[in-house]
């Protein structure tokens, strides 16, 4: 028989995997736009420290962006606009592309994680849902946000968090949950779709 | 002796991620209190003052009730020193584009009907406080001296020699005071007596203490604000 035109041996990987320009530009404005906001809001911070007031502990200089409060609150004023469209844009092309029905976590992922024997099922289901809780969390960040930002006039949103120490604090929390994010989200996609992965969101 | 000289050979993509990662730390290390921070203000800050405005509506914020106040929660901040102001000599002088430029003491300015409002008091370093203030509307005392139509701004002088200027809307919000009690008490000195700004729509260093002085503009002068002159925001609406 003539040998075929497969070859023997398939090169070692299958394709690298591909994402959407869109998907790409969100990861990045969103990387920056995280940065800038947190450093920023670091500054602001350290400006009364959330906890212990003015006698509290403040965040060294190399953790913080803007030189002083009002260069903080340039950036983060800035930022925003930049962090909070992306986001916009984001919920409206997974809203209007249908992507919101299979891209977030399902009873089936929860499923997966309790019961599956399949290693690969279980780490993907637990990437997915670690994507997905992240998000109310950023919304959150934006409300608390504005807030603190427009107390007067967006009074209705400010009592939904019942006092000023508790608005400051729900705010502050979305550092540590960010930082916390970026480090298991990155740890995940590795596991799930190994470096290539990782690189086809941003390059 | 020899020395190990790894091959450089930099791919496309690998030179797009260096630069990506030594941009972020480029942002990062250069602009602490340098003309990028600055631009950056320059650039966003009419965009974020358009929102304000948009925002700023005439009706009154709701207010706090009397076993919300929290007294030990304002915090006392001044530039300079503290100006002790005998009450029996003050005079508020109100001039500018007004067709009546006037001179009050304390006594009249008592007279005026008092307004009362228990509001959130929000400071730009990220604390706040709940208090009472007491006083004159601000639009009243306007009402005396009668601004002209081409007035637009009002330009604040303090004892002190603080200085603020605001938009005329802010300014005749029916909950921005010239307030003369705090917390159910007079003024005391600290808090900026005889006589300071108070409202629930702009931040703390809007609402300066000890004012002397209230003059409406046409224009806003280079002097904008003690604070807006060494970089806060002007307009400072929340």
């Amino acid at each position: 028989m003539a040998s075929s035109s497969i070859p023997a041996k398939r090169s070692k990987s299958p394709p690298a995997p591909k994402q959407r320009l869109f998907a790409k530009i969100f990861h990045w404005v969103n990387i920056i736009s995280l940065f800038v906001m947190m450093t920023s809001g670091l500054q602001i911070y350290n400006a009364n420290p959330v906890f212990g007031g003015r006698g509290g502990w403040h965040f060294p200089d190399f953790l913080v962006l803007g030189g002083w409060l009002g260069g903080g609150r340039n950036w983060h004023f800035a930022a925003m606009w930049f962090f909070a469209l992306n986001l916009l844009w984001y919920g409206l092309y997974i809203f209007i592309t249908r992507r919101w029905k299979n891209r977030f976590a399902s009873s089936s992922d929860v499923k997966a994680l309790k019961a599956s024997q399949n290693v690969k099922r279980k780490n993907y289901a637990l990437h997915r849902l670690v994507y997905t809780v992240i998000l109310p969390i950023l919304l959150l960040s934006i409300f608390s946000g504005l807030a603190m930002y427009k107390p007067a006039q967006l009074h209705w949103l400010s009592a939904l968090f019942s006092n000023w120490q508790t608005l400051r604090v729900v705010h502050f929390l979305a550092i540590p949950t960010v930082i916390m994010f970026v480090l298991v989200h990155s740890w995940l996609a590795l596991k799930v779709g190994s470096i290539r992965l990782v690189k086809s969101m941003f390059f | 002796m020899g020395l190990f000289v790894p091959k450089l050979a930099l791919s496309r993509r690998q030179l797009l991620q260096w630069s990506a990662i030594s941009g972020v730390g480029l942002l990062m290390g250069s602009c602490d209190g340098e003309p990028l921070t600055t631009k950056v203000g320059q650039v966003f800050e009419p965009l974020n003052q358009r929102l304000q405005e948009l925002l700023l509506s005439q009706n009154p914020v709701p207010e706090y009730s009397m076993k919300d106040i929290e007294p030990d929660k304002l915090l006392i901040n001044t530039f300079d020193a503290t100006p002790q102001i005998d009450p029996a000599k003050f005079q508020l002088k109100i001039d500018g584009e007004v067709k009546q430029p006037l001179q009050l003491g304390m006594a009249d300015i008592q007279k005026l009907p008092l307004t009362s409002m228990i509001i959130r008091h929000v400071c730009v370093e990220g604390w706040s406080a709940i208090v009472q203030w007491g006083g004159v509307r601000l639009r009243d005392l306007a009402t005396l001296a009668q601004p002209k139509s081409s007035a637009r701004y009002v330009f604040f002088k303090s004892a002190d020699g603080y200085y603020e200027s605001w938009d005329l809307a802010s300014a005749f919000h029916p909950q921005t005071l010239m307030a003369y009690q705090k917390n159910g008490q007079l003024l005391s000195a600290d808090n900026g007596a005889p006589l300071r700004l108070a409202s629930p729509i702009k931040l703390g260093y809007k609402q300066s203490k000890w004012v002397t002085q209230i003059t409406f503009l046409n224009e806003l002068v280079p002097m904008k604000g003690y604070w807006e002159d060494l970089g806060y925001e002007w307009f400072a609406g929340i």
